[in-house]
């Protein structure tokens, strides 16, 4: 299968501010896409009728009038009625924030508000409909360490170089993180101790909560900076929006753990940018 | 040379003698800080061009403004834009406004109104009462205007294709209250040919809402004479993406067709010139802004004189109203916008505007809170009354740098106009499709130009910040539709069907007669309260509608 992407770009109800609307016809077109408009002062059900008459494979919804509460859930249940469930719908406009979790309940798979790029748009498209064709999902490397949390690194490190016979490589402050850390290297990946270096440090929190143990586990990657705002427009619960120095002045950032079922991960990314 | 100068200097001495006696300076002196003298008007190297292009104030062509003193005498009017939910929370809001001593209201419609559909009509679900007040008949614009002396103030009403029902209406409200059609003053907007182009809320095609807008032109100039009964707007052509020239050029092309369709209909044109009014927007870049109302009154008078021989020199002013460009705010760091509104404002007084609304900061956003609208307000009092701008007249005069750009806007505006002329006119131009064209393009280049990030954007594409969008804002109470509904199903039961549906009938009749004018006709339907759905269905049946390309 080798179509282009299409997309249908729909006014609902009666406003006529259409350069929103315009704008991002034409910018999906550039990025590739098929775009259909259908100008303004449609009604829901002119919309779904239109989205599957196209056979188009996302709608996306303009308004600026106030009335996309009642307008924009009724175009998803109209696509419902005609069994075209499948067509995902997006949205913009002027759309106050608290407004997004609603629509969002409702069944508005995203909403753009003022101030998004039409790359960042017409990336959110290519990856939503076609996700195996679009810059398929690159796995992390390798894992690049394994984190964990220690009282005092003299204290622990006897079992790791002693008992288990792994060499210590480094062992480096990171003020930015509150944290003295030292690297074991085991196989392709590495053992970090982490140490807090004041009650402010976020292992010292977490040795309070949960007591020492396995923190985090670090995966290489070499796009972090992509990748992040990959996983942003999907939604990906982010600890760290942006990357920022870790140990070894690598580029680093942490996922939520609700984004992971409960582990922290982090992407890590060595021997600076690459952008 | 020199005695021309000396000609027009007396003129304009005496002009302000006399302009002085009727509006007095707001101060018998003026001066700066450091007890420097301000005088009224400072010219530089005088020469022939300067007579000929640049000249006094409130003297042909009006570069520096259309009256002698401009703001030595009176501050522009502060204007803004208000109404939403019911007529009933409008006038509220109107009569607190009033009693805060302002004398001019300015009535945003609902969509549907604006559409020409009743609150109940399937195509107004979702829009009742959001971006203005919904009117269905003349009984919410009594409502609307209850307990306000329309003798006592001017009305703006926001409003283009139904624009002939919503000023029956407003005639029908005077008439109630005893006060003579004579005596109503304010402006519609009425502006048909920039909502194809840019705003979109047209209902017939091009033609008959001409002839609508020619059909008011007579009326008014016989029976309501101290009426605007129009507004050409570039304000939504620049928010649709336009550069600042192509604001000024589309909207003087479509004044022009507006003449043309007048004169065609057999006006002269100091018959209804003097009552034409402009629309502008002030937009980020300062210096181009000012220039560029300083140019479009240049270039709207040269052809008014020149081309249309108009004798009344009323006919060759440009007045003008100006709003700060809404698209520019943004949702990020909304405070910021309060910045950029000053600014924004500061170039359309620079520009010698007769009335400004400045915007809320909020507005990117959602409709403005009352907080939001107080800032605003006080935004262009800071102006008048602190930075002493408003001392002389037309400060950026002489300065080489806004001359040349006048002139290089006043050029490239007559170009579009020659080019336009060559289509055929205005009326033409919209319905090939080549101002939206041209303005399209425009704003597409501006969005890419902004995502590169060669043209900064403070704090949405440089000077970001992570933050907590948590503003306080205004929502319009979802009730409020059903009740509008209600209101208008129980008037469709308590009216006098017979004499609505004669009355109906009798616009269908003069629609299809060319020579008759049909705001008699409309007054009488809107007196038997048939509803502003009903009356734009008779004449939809007749005219057709409009389907953009």
């Amino acid at each position: 299968m080798n179509r282009k992407i299409r997309v249908l770009i729909a006014k609902p109800g009666l406003d006529g501010h259409d350069r929103g609307a315009l704008v991002i016809s034409q910018a999906l077109r550039d990025h590739g896409m098929e775009v259909i408009y259908t100008g303004l002062r449609q009604s829901p059900d002119q919309i779904a009728q239109a989205a599957i008459q196209e056979d188009v494979d996302i709608v996306g919804l303009s308004s600026l009038s106030g009335a996309h509460r009642s307008l924009f859930p009724k175009i998803v249940d109209t696509l419902k009625k005609y069994n075209a469930a499948d067509i995902p719908v997006f949205g913009g406009g002027v759309i106050p924030p608290e407004d997004i979790p609603y629509l969002e309940e409702k069944g508005i798979k995203k909403i753009f508000t003022p101030g998004s790029s039409t790359d960042e748009v017409a990336k959110y498209i290519r990856r939503l409909v076609d996700p195996d064709k679009s810059e398929s999902v690159k796995p992390p490397e390798k894992i690049a360490h394994i984190g964990i949390a220690v009282h005092h690194i003299e204290q622990a490190l006897p079992f790791y170089t002693d008992t288990l016979g792994l060499s210590l490589k480094d062992v480096e402050e990171v003020q930015s993180e509150g944290v003295k850390v030292a690297f074991l290297p085991i196989g392709e990946t590495q053992i970090e101790l982490l140490e807090p270096l004041n009650e402010d440090s976020p292992i010292y929190k977490f040795i309070e909560k949960k007591g020492e143990g396995i923190h985090h586990i670090a995966f290489e990657v070499s796009d972090i900076k992509d990748r992040l705002k990959n996983y942003r427009e999907d939604g990906v619960p982010l600890l760290n929006e942006e990357p920022k120095k870790g140990a070894h002045n690598a580029d680093v950032a942490f996922l939520h753990p609700k984004a992971s079922h409960g582990v922290l991960y982090e992407l890590c990314q060595h021997g600076g940018e690459k952008s | 040379m020199g005695s021309t100068y000396n000609e027009h200097k007396k003129k304009w001495e005496e002009q302000t003698k006399k302009a002085i006696e009727r509006f007095p300076e707001r101060k018998d002196t003026f001066e700066t800080s450091s007890h420097i003298g301000i005088d009224r008007l400072y010219s530089g190297e005088i020469n022939e061009k300067y007579v000929e292009n640049i000249g006094f104030p409130g003297q042909y062509p009006y570069t520096r403004g259309i009256q002698p003193t401009m703001y030595r005498s009176r501050f522009w009017t502060m204007r803004q834009y208000a109404g939403f939910g019911s007529a009933q929370e409008t006038n509220e809001r109107f009569r607190y406004l009033l009693e805060q001593g302002q004398t001019g209201l300015s009535v945003a419609f609902d969509l549907p109104t604006q559409i020409g559909y009743d609150s109940d009509d399937p195509m107004a679900e979702g829009e009742v009462g959001k971006v203005g007040v919904a009117i269905d008949s003349l009984a919410d614009m009594e409502t609307l205007f209850d307990q306000i002396p329309l003798d006592k103030v001017s009305t703006s009403m926001t409003i283009n294709a139904p624009a002939s029902v919503l000023l029956c209406m407003y005639i029908a409200v005077g008439e109630k209250q005893g006060v003579p059609k004579e005596k109503l003053t304010g402006t519609i907007q009425n502006d048909i040919l920039k909502e194809y182009i840019a705003r979109g809320t047209y209902i017939f095609p091009p033609k008959p809402s001409m002839r609508l807008i020619t059909d008011i032109f007579g009326y008014c100039q016989e029976y309501l004479p101290k009426f605007n009964t129009i507004s050409i707007s570039g304000y939504h052509i620049r928010e649709a993406g336009s550069t600042a020239v192509q604001e000024v050029a589309f909207t003087i092309a479509n004044g022009l067709a507006y003449v043309d369709a007048a004169i065609e209909s057999g006006l002269k044109v100091d018959q209804f010139a003097p009552r034409l009014a402009f629309f502008f927007n002030a937009h980020n870049q300062f210096f181009e802004e000012a220039a560029k109302f300083r140019a479009a009154r240049r270039v709207w008078a040269k052809i008014m004189k020149e081309h249309y021989k108009a004798e009344d020199p009323k006919s060759w002013k440009l007045r003008f109203h100006t709003q700060t460009g809404g698209s520019t705010l943004t949702a990020q760091q909304p405070d910021n916008n309060i910045v950029r509104v000053a600014l924004q404002a500061l170039s359309a007084v620079m520009g010698g505007t007769q009335s400004l609304h400045t915007n809320s900061r909020d507005e990117a956003l959602a409709l403005p809170t009352e907080e939001s609208a107080r800032i605003a307000l006080r935004t262009q009092q800071i102006i008048a009354n602190e930075s002493g701008v408003a001392d002389t007249v037309d400060p950026l005069a002489g300065s080489y740098y806004v001359e040349e750009l006048t002139d290089k806007i006043e050029e490239q505006v007559n170009q579009y106009l020659e080019q336009i002329k060559d289509m055929g006119g205005a009326v033409q131009a919209v319905e090939e499709g080549y101002m939206q064209r041209e303005i399209h393009h425009a704003a597409y280049e501006t969005q890419k130009k902004i995502e590169s990030g060669e043209e900064v954007i403070v704090g949405m594409n440089q000077y970001k910040i992570d933050e907590e969008v948590n503003q306080e804002l205004l929502r319009v109470d979802e009730a409020l539709e059903k009740a509008q509904v209600q209101k208008t199903e129980s008037l469709r039961n308590n009216r006098d069907q017979a004499r609505v549906e004669q009355a109906l009938n009798r616009i269908k009749e003069a629609a299809q007669d060319q020579t008759d004018n049909l705001m008699p006709h409309i007054l009488e339907a809107v007196k038997a309260y048939a509803t502003v759905g009903e009356i734009c269905h008779t004449l939809r049946r007749e005219f057709g509608e409009y389907i953009a390309r």
